[in-house]
């Protein structure tokens, strides 16, 4: 009877195990279609990219309203690709994604994807995507400085404890001479919004925030902004880059190409006729296309990295990451520009 | 004797249901069959149990898991006991007020509804940004399910038990400590059991999404090992959430439910 | 004067409805008017719907009524312990307490705090039921019959001026129910309280009451006698027949 019993469950468990693996098998399978995707022309090939939400992120609204990628894949190779558009909501989230082989790029944060790329994830940057101004206010009329902060209890909001807007922290109050870790303890993670809310209703007294955010906080009269942020790392330093597999990279070099023509014609067009392009992009952030505007010609758009190489080096240094990258081409791949 | 035997039969079975599981996921993260980087997210064993070891050792920024843990605990302690007195309260309440009873009803079928994550802006505005936030949802979490056991534990209430009590001159607060609360013993320990399960998910949920760095808890490490990447130490992080679940289960509520309605022959 | 004296428990006009201002609405007792002597031992026999039970839940005060319900000349309309209810429930006991924990309870909640007094107390009525040596048990250890003891034991000490019992040992076999017969006789002969005692059994009540009475639907009392038959009573016992006979014409008239 019990050994009836356990060789039950002994033939339960083993095909449980075959289940798993057929699940992996087919998972497999899937994957194929993707960053693999056949060079033969005329094949259909399929790319999966993500994506997360605001402003930052306006070019791939053109991108997938005007077919930027299909257009160009078709052109150089006369085959058609289907993209499929994610939206994630961390680069975290991302990064699962592509090392799972669900994804084949994505558009983040430069925090997480240095993270990403050093972590051995199997990706790099393929392009800039846009810079956004960042800054530190606060509704207290006695905080100045840094120095009015560090050891006291003020609490500082910001998206996430290692989010890139905590690395701008660190490097500013490098760059005042104090530890960059010094008001760590101080921080508390919100949402951007959430953020914005408690320094309104002075729950926190500092907010360390982004575009749009930023712009409403700063039109506030009993809100001032503490400069040393926002110097440290404004819209022309790097914010939001593309990141793409290796995989993609090397074995389907026509589609990574593509895709590549793709955010270089869309950060263009924003560039070069930005009211055409808040009318599309508006509707794919949900803002009136006046504030679109107001908020697209305050952001900078560029497919040229800026000080990434800089911003890593002082993640690697101070810890927010585990391996320090040597060089900037160890970030990025050979086509992309910048440091 | 057959107790016995079936007692080895379910460690045998169990144990084999873990290894089977563990092999399952050993073979996994090394085939390779989840893609080519499947080690990020399927760490192999051996990398587990060493980031097992590691985040107690040196833990993160420099601080060992263990606060962590005691900073999580410590909160949800708080938010557990508020959270069970209150629903005990408001559930006696219910029962010595009709007009009472008909509101805090409504009361725990809407609140028993929202996630407490999503009242986390309206959370911080009335109460700031304090750990009291995280207690504040543990409470939430705590209470409805609680609440709404207890509640239904004391309509159940046998009429025979009530009438026993009024027979021998208890009268309604006496008699809701005397007859009602014991006699709705197994409500509360079920109450209890999803209660418990409830503060435990719902504090690391809200650890994740809202975390201050000055009190950090277990959710707060998880998001970090997340956010870097760290995968091997979340997957620990996990385990060890996992075990002081099974520690408060086994060795909270079990004693709890043997003490009580096993040993008056009552169990459900 | 004396036999006032002698009256412990008046009902006076009793009328109940059932779902009142409804489709539904049933007069379940008419006008009853009862009085019963001190250290009486009431049978009362009657159809299932006659409102028998409802009658002792309203002198127990479980049951809002028109109409008064006195006893010792004062009117009561609460529980209390003066009239101490034994149900046909075998789950009238707390299943959350030991068997010495049931009978202490209510000894405690009504003023009873001395250990010595309560554990003497305990003794007492457990050895009446005959059930010393099971004081550590739970009720859910115990047999139906010896559950029911228990519960007899419970209002024993308590030493009510009337014990209400509903057709006690209606759910019991045959046998238990003859051996709690005959404890519950030998209980009353030797205590000083009043017992109105509900039952369906002709032959349970000539055994054990002083006085029977048979009730018909609302109430209505159409018998109402001394048992004279002396004790303890067989169906061989002199005039045993006779009065069986009358009961059961009434019952079933």
């Amino acid at each position: 009877m019990k050994k009836k019993s356990i060789i039950k469950l002994a033939a339960l468990c083993m095909s449980s195990v075959l289940l798993f693996a057929g699940c992996g098998k087919s998972g497999q399978g899937t994957e194929e279609t993707g960053g693999e995707g056949k060079e033969a022309a005329g094949q259909e090939v399929t790319l999966n990219l993500a994506y997360q939400y605001g402003i930052a992120y306006a070019p791939l609204g053109i991108i997938k309203e005007q077919k930027l990628i299909e257009k160009a894949y078709e052109e150089a190779t006369g085959g058609k690709v289907t993209v499929n558009w994610n939206q994630m909501s961390s680069g975290a989230d991302i990064n699962t994604g592509i090392s799972g082989g669900s994804l084949d790029g994505g558009f983040m944060g430069v925090g997480p994807a240095v993270t990403g790329v050093t972590k051995g994830v199997g990706y790099k940057i393929f392009t800039n995507l846009s810079g956004q101004e960042h800054g530190l206010m606060t509704n207290d009329e006695n905080i100045k400085s840094f120095d009015d902060l560090i050891g006291s209890s003020n609490q500082i909001a910001l998206v996430n404890i290692g989010s890139i807007q905590h690395i701008i922290l660190g490097l500013a109050l490098e760059k005042a001479g104090k530890d960059p870790h010094s008001l760590d303890s101080n921080l508390v993670a919100m949402a951007h919004p959430d953020g914005m809310t408690a320094l309104e209703s002075g729950n926190v007294s500092c907010h360390l925030t982004s575009s749009p955010y930023i712009f409403q906080e700063r039109e506030e009269s009993n809100l001032h902004e503490i400069s040393d942020v926002t110097e440290v790392w404004g819209k022309d330093d790097s914010f939001i880059v593309g990141v793409a597999s290796v995989k993609l990279h090397d074995e389907n070099p026509k589609l990574y190409q593509a895709l590549c023509d793709a955010v270089k014609q869309a950060v263009d067009f924003i560039n070069d006729s930005p009211e055409e392009a808040a009318e599309i992009t508006c509707e794919f952030d949900g803002n009136s296309a006046e504030d679109e505007l107001a908020y697209i010609k305050k952001s900078k758009y560029s497919v040229e990295t800026s000080r990434i190489f800089e911003l890593a080096s002082f993640m690697g240094r101070t810890e927010f990451i585990d391996t320090t990258p040597e060089s900037y081409e160890d970030l990025v791949f050979d086509n992309v520009t910048g440091d | 004797m057959d107790e016995k035997k079936r007692k080895i039969q379910a460690i045998v079975a169990r144990t084999l249901f873990i290894i089977a599981i563990l092999c399952i996921w050993e073979i996994v993260a090394k085939s390779g069959i989840m893609g080519s980087n499947s080690e990020l997210i399927f760490p192999p064993l051996e990398a587990i149990g060493a980031a097992f070891i590691r985040n107690f050792q040196t833990g993160m920024a420099g601080v060992s898991l263990w606060v962590y843990i005691g900073n999580s605990m410590a909160l949800l302690l708080e938010g557990l006991l508020i959270g069970i007195v209150l629903a005990f309260v408001l559930s006696g309440l219910s029962m010595l007020s009709r007009v009472f009873y008909d509101i805090f009803n409504l009361v725990i079928s809407i609140c028993d509804l929202l996630p407490g994550v999503a009242l986390l802006p309206v959370v911080i505005i009335i109460f700031g940004v304090k750990p009291g936030v995280i207690v504040f949802l543990v409470i939430h979490a705590v209470l409805w399910p609680m609440a709404r056991n207890v509640l239904d534990g004391f309509l159940a209430v046998p009429r025979i038990y009530v009438e026993a009590g009024m027979n021998i001159g208890l009268k309604k607060s006496s008699l809701l400590l005397g007859v009602y609360l014991p006699a709705a013993t197994s409500y509360i320990v079920s109450g209890l059991k999803v209660g418990w399960a409830r503060a435990w998910r719902g504090l690391i949920s809200a650890e994740m999404i809202f975390g201050v760095a000055s009190c950090p808890g277990i959710g707060l490490f998880i998001n970090q090992m997340r956010t870097n990447m760290n995968n091997a130490e979340m997957y620990a992080t996990l385990i060890v959430i996992i075990i002081i679940g099974l520690v408060v289960q086994y060795g909270v509520l079990s004693p709890i439910e043997k003490c009580t309605v096993k040993k008056w022959g009552m169990s459900r | 004067m004396t036999e006032k004296e002698n009256c412990i428990l008046e009902v006076q006009n009793l009328s109940k409805v059932f779902d009142a201002d409804t489709e539904r609405e049933k007069e379940v007792l008419k006008n009853v008017n009862l009085n019963v002597d001190r250290n009486e031992f009431l049978c009362m026999l009657g159809p299932s719907g006659c409102g028998k039970t409802t009658l002792l839940r309203c002198i127990a005060g479980f049951e809002s009524y028109e109409g008064k319900v006195l006893v010792n000349g004062m009117e009561r309309k609460q529980p209390g312990i003066d009239r101490v209810m034994v149900f046909q429930d075998f789950n009238q006991l707390f299943p959350w307490k030991t068997v010495e924990k049931n009978i202490q309870y209510p000894l405690k909640i009504n003023g009873i705090r001395d250990k010595a007094e309560l554990k003497q107390r305990t003794q007492e009525v457990l050895d009446k039921v005959r059930l010393s040596g099971h004081e550590k048990y739970y009720p859910y250890q115990l047999s139906g019959g010896m559950k029911q003891r228990v519960a007899i034991a419970k209002a024993l000490a308590l030493k009510p001026e009337i014990i209400l019992m509903d057709e006690p040992f209606a759910a019991l076999d045959a046998m238990t129910r003859r051996e709690l017969q005959e404890e519950l006789l030998r209980i009353s002969m030797e205590e000083k309280c009043t017992f109105i005692f509900i039952t369906h059994n002709i032959q349970e009540a000539i055994v054990l009451g002083t006085r029977i009475m048979v009730l018909a639907e609302g109430g209505r009392i159409v018998e109402d006698e001394k048992n004279v038959i002396a004790r303890p009573v067989t169906p061989a016992s002199q005039g045993y027949g006779e009065i069986w006979e009358r009961m059961h014409n009434a019952l079933y008239q």
